[in-house]
């Protein structure tokens, strides 16, 4: 009877983890090869929810792994290649230590390796899911490949790297999938589109590093590994999917055929389709930015990056000829239209070229459009660096920059009380709500014009008063050009107010207090648009004083 | 006998050399008287003859042929003789040597002095060393090589010779080791998802021996964080911000000094001490002496200790002694019991009637209570939700997330070429893995000693203090 009682922590979740010492030895496995195992695996350790229950009693903090997880583990054929690799160190130091140069050499010769193919088979089963995971990996091989080559971690993994994001370089530039660049006091963020993934990832600059000592080196040098395996795979099938060559000799890529990757149609109204249409024309507009500009690029300028984002809107780029290999042509070349400097002033100038900032090269690429270059010359204070990450919505503060790119989006001339006005009419057009804003600026014009017509009857009445003859004429009549779409917003808004009416009162309070809530947005954005005139205003009058 | 003829005749027809025929007329008288011998055999002739002139005249003629190379006799007047003319006067012009080359030619063509004094300038060779030709067996090998001859005019190679040429090329192996590493630059790459499984073998068989990899289960694939994998920075870390966004992310790293300042403070006011409370040496006197000054608070202290007395004995007072219950009593608070129950129970009876006429505000304050439990439900998911997207705890340390890249507006630039980064990227990527629960946070460990670190004074040090 003693025997079938209940013992605590026999069942449940107690059974179910396993602390990570008793996984390591039940692996038998040191704790460095443990941690390398388990990334490479992709094995992470879990917060149980009742910890007590767990740890059988006591709280004490501890790292907790699924006894599943580990028991997938012990069936890992990597698993005999750390023993392997284990007992070639233990056999090197004794032929060392005997001094038995013979044997040290031979031992070299068959270090034991292992292959993580199968690994990345087994996480990723498809191509889609290895293309989800690949911001990490960017990261990571952009890292490295910046680091010195001292010899602190192997210098075969950093030129592996280094090759590895030249490649995935190119093919972004051959498939023109850049979209959004953005320059912060960290790195250079970088968002390309591939095949309908978005993937952001992080470049450092290359003249940073100082290493801080509290990062672990072999934890990360265990995720490049994984992460190299994976970009390489994933280079290899991104190359031949648009037919090139792979591996690409040097820099220059064998283009054969370009292939721009199309969505797969599925059943959609007519409305969609004419949507995904106007997109696709403005993607292909936009992957032709640069086309037919010709770029040099003095030496203070990040020379990859520029030539990077310059290549991938289809301009030619090139640099002077002791900075790099592979520049094209030199400073004097006639034909080049624009030069990107970073001084404040250059000695020798050619005419028929823009001497700009680098700035305006990544502007142009989020704005989608070519910015005016007057804005970004030598010496000229630079408008601020937007974030392109950075989505609106309708009510936030839109800083007056954005509003001017905006505005030469639509190809119209900045600087203009209407046209922000329109602006702002198109911008919120689609969303619903804004419309009782359309409706207030559409009646503050009507009450203008209803104004400007009573003043001008007022005057032609004083004037019957007074006996003169007006100046009024039969005219024949100008027809009226009735704007359809203007019509249906009229239309639309009368509906609403009808519908507002007849609410009923609980719900109309309800309706208000929303209506409240969404303006305070609306009047936040306004105070802060008041701050930043007040401000210009400020800069302007010490500009002057300074003048004077 | 020619050559000795000729050397009698040259030797008779020098001057000064006496005849035997003349010195031997003066004295016949003396040499008939010797015996006489016959010399025609060799024995007879070698025995009473007497050559030791000739002997001399030819070890003489020897000795010249040994030092000097032949006869002197017969050497030519210019090698024994040169005539002094004194120094040779250097009126004649020197030809102009243009070329440097006929000059070493014209000095090529004489020999070196030590060359001409190390030949050997006499007429006997020097002679042949006899072992150096000797071979034992030279027979045996040049029986050897002929029979070598005649096999390899017939066609047939020796074995050796065979073997040598079976023997193939040494291919000098590329290390193994570097070309299969993980890390290796020029490693290959092929099309892993493209290529179809092939079950070349029964499944049974192949997972038996552990051919075939296991599944991996499908709880692996979840990601651990919803975190996305690269968090971009706020519009007001650009290097070139906008002034209302720069300023937002001023305000959040403010906000986070700020924390960090309150919670120092805090900590400060607990452990802060009153200055007043602090012992001065006036009030560590006092409390010496306190009790042994007995001067003037005799009088104030009498009183009060009367009053204190007094109310001790009226507490004293009130406590009773309990006595026992009679049965009366008992039935007493039986009954009392009784009628307690029996109205309560009414109460409740009536109670459940009027509950018909509270049934609205019964329906309100159920309706109440379901809203609470909704709203704490609502609250309790979000809180989920939050708590998804916040680092979990695993192990012993806590997650410290990193500080805040941020540039004060001083400290910005104005263009690219003077920016100065902000931040590690190594370090980011180590927290944002950490962040996303993929790793457990960790520190540097700290350096052990086994055995603690002992001091000892140097001698020197020794003697001077």
């Amino acid at each position: 009877m003693g025997g079938l009682q209940k013992k605590k922590f026999e069942r449940g979740s107690a059974t179910n983890y396993i602390t990570r010492n008793k996984a390591r030895k039940k692996l038998q496995l040191s704790l460095p090869d443990f941690r390398r195992l388990c990334i490479l695996k992709g094995i992470y350790p879990h917060e149980p929810k009742h910890k007590k229950k767990v740890n059988k009693g006591s709280t004490a903090p501890r790292t907790f792994y699924l006894v599943k997880d580990i028991r997938f583990l012990l069936h890992e054929p990597i698993v005999g290649k750390f023993r392997d690799y284990k007992v070639f160190v233990r056999k090197l130091k004794k032929a060392y230590g005997k001094t038995e140069w013979s044997a040290v050499e031979r031992l070299r010769e068959n270090k034991p390796t292992y292959k993580l193919d199968h690994i990345i088979k087994e996480r990723y089963p498809s191509f889609i899911d290895a293309l989800r995971d690949i911001d990490d990996a960017l990261c990571m091989c952009f890292l490295f490949s910046t680091f010195a080559r001292t010899g602190k971690c192997h210098v075969q993994t950093i030129q592996l790297c280094r090759r590895l994001t030249v490649e995935w370089m190119n093919y972004v530039i051959a498939a023109r999938a850049l979209r959004k660049v953005f320059i912060s006091i960290k790195g250079i963020y970088y968002q390309a589109e591939v095949m309908g993934q978005p993937i952001t990832w992080l470049v450092p600059y290359q003249f940073s590093h100082d290493h801080p000592t509290d990062v672990d080196y072999r934890v990360m040098a265990t995720f490049t590994e994984l992460y190299t395996t994976l970009l390489g795979f994933i280079n290899f099938r991104l190359y031949h999917s648009l037919n090139l060559l792979y591996p690409p000799k040097a820099i220059v890529v064998t283009v054969l055929h370009l292939m721009f990757s199309f969505n797969a149609f599925l059943q959609e109204d007519m409305e969609k389709m004419e949507a995904r249409e106007k997109e696709q024309k403005q993607q292909e507009a936009q992957k032709k930015l640069f086309e037919g500009l010709k770029f040099f690029l003095n030496r203070e300028v990040p020379r990859e990056s520029l030539a990077f984002v310059i290549r991938c809107f289809g301009g030619e780029v090139s640099w002077d000829k002791s900075v790099c290999i592979g520049s094209t042509y030199e400073v004097t070349d006639e034909t080049i239209t624009h030069q990107i400097v970073d001084r404040p002033n250059i000695d020798q100038q050619y005419i028929n070229r823009y001497y700009i900032q680098p700035q305006w090269v990544y502007d142009c690429v989020n704005a989608k459009i070519i910015l005016p270059v007057e804005d970004y010359f030598l010496g000229v204070t630079l408008p601020p660096h937007l974030s392109p990450f950075v989505e609106e919505k309708e009510g936030d503060y839109v800083p007056p920059e954005k509003m001017k790119i905006m505005a030469l989006q639509r190809g119209e001339k900045p600087a203009n009380e209407e046209e922000e006005e329109g602006e702002e009419e198109e911008e919120e057009g689609e969303d619903e709500e804004e419309e009782e804003d359309d409706d207030n600026d559409d009646d503050e014009e009507d009450d203008e014009e209803e104004e400007a017509e009573e003043k001008n009857l007022k005057k032609m009445e004083e004037q019957r008063s007074q006996g003169k003859s007006l100046q009024v004429k039969v005219t024949p009549g100008k027809v009226k050009v009735e704007n359809p779409a203007r019509l249906e917003q009229e239309e639309k808004a009368e509906e609403k107010r009808l519908a507002i009416m007849m609410m009923k009162k609980k719900e109309k309070y309800l309706y208000d207090k929303i209506m409240f809530g969404k303006k305070r947005k609306t009047r936040e954005a306004n105070k802060l648009a008041a701050k930043r005139k007040a401000y210009d205003d400020a800069e302007k009058a010490k500009k002057k004083k300074a003048r004077k | 006998m020619a050559a000795a003829r000729r050397l009698k005749r040259v030797v008779a027809s020098q001057p000064g050399f006496l005849n035997l025929k003349s010195s031997s007329d003066s004295t016949e008288s003396l040499s008939s008287r010797r015996k006489r011998v016959n010399k025609n055999k060799k024995k007879n002739w070698n025995k009473h003859s007497d050559i030791n002139d000739v002997e001399d005249f030819l070890d003489d003629v020897r000795h010249q042929e040994r030092t000097t190379g032949g006869l002197l006799s017969e050497k030519s007047d210019d090698s024994l003789f040169f005539l002094d003319v004194g120094q040779p006067k250097k009126a004649e012009p020197k030809e102009a040597e243009s070329v440097e080359g006929k000059k070493r030619k014209g000095k090529q063509s004489r020999p070196l002095r030590i060359d001409l004094i190390l030949q050997h300038d006499s007429l006997v060779p020097p002679p042949k060393d006899v072992l150096a030709y000797q071979q034992p067996n030279a027979k045996k090998l040049r029986r050897i090589a002929q029979k070598a001859e005649q096999l390899a005019a017939k066609g047939v190679v020796p074995r050796r010779q065979k073997q040598l040429l079976n023997r193939r090329p040494v291919d000098k192996k590329v290390k193994a080791a570097v070309t299969e590493a993980n890390n290796n630059p020029d490693r290959e790459y092929y099309d892993i998802w493209g290529q179809e499984t092939k079950d070349s073998a029964d499944p049974w068989y192949l997972q038996q021996t552990r051919k075939k990899l296991v599944k991996r289960p499908e709880k692996l694939n979840e990601k651990p964080s919803v975190l996305p994998a690269v968090e971009v920075i706020a519009p007001g870390g650009s290097y070139n911000p906008d002034f209302f966004s720069h300023q937002a992310l001023l305000q959040e790293a403010h906000e986070v000094e700020v924390k960090k300042q309150k919670e120092e403070d805090k900590i400060e006011r607990q452990l802060a001490v009153n200055k007043e409370d602090t012992a001065t040496e006036e009030t560590k006197l006092r409390e010496q002496v306190e009790g042994l000054v007995e001067e003037e608070n005799e009088e104030e202290t009498a009183p009060n200790e009367e009053e204190e007395e007094e109310e001790e004995d009226v507490a004293v007072g009130a406590i009773a002694v309990a006595e026992k219950k009679t049965e009366r009593q008992r039935k007493r608070e039986k009954a009392e019991k009784i009628k307690e129950q029996q109205r309560l129970a009414d109460r409740q009876l009536t109670d459940q009637r009027q509950q018909l006429f509270q049934l609205r505000s019964i329906k309100t304050s159920i309706k109440q209570q379901e809203q609470k439990t909704k709203d704490k439900q609502k609250q309790r998911k979000v809180k989920q939700e939050a708590q998804k997207a916040q680092p979990r705890r695993l192990g012993r340390l806590k997650f410290q997330p990193q500080d805040m890249e941020v540039q004060l507006s001083d400290e910005l630039a104005g263009s690219l070429r003077r920016l100065k980064p902000e931040g590690s990227i190594l370090k980011d990527r180590f927290k944002s893995l950490q962040k996303r629960n993929l790793i457990e946070p960790r520190e540097r460990a700290k350096f052990k000693r086994r055995h603690k670190v002992k001091y000892v004074e140097k001698r020197a040090f020794r003697e001077i203090t």
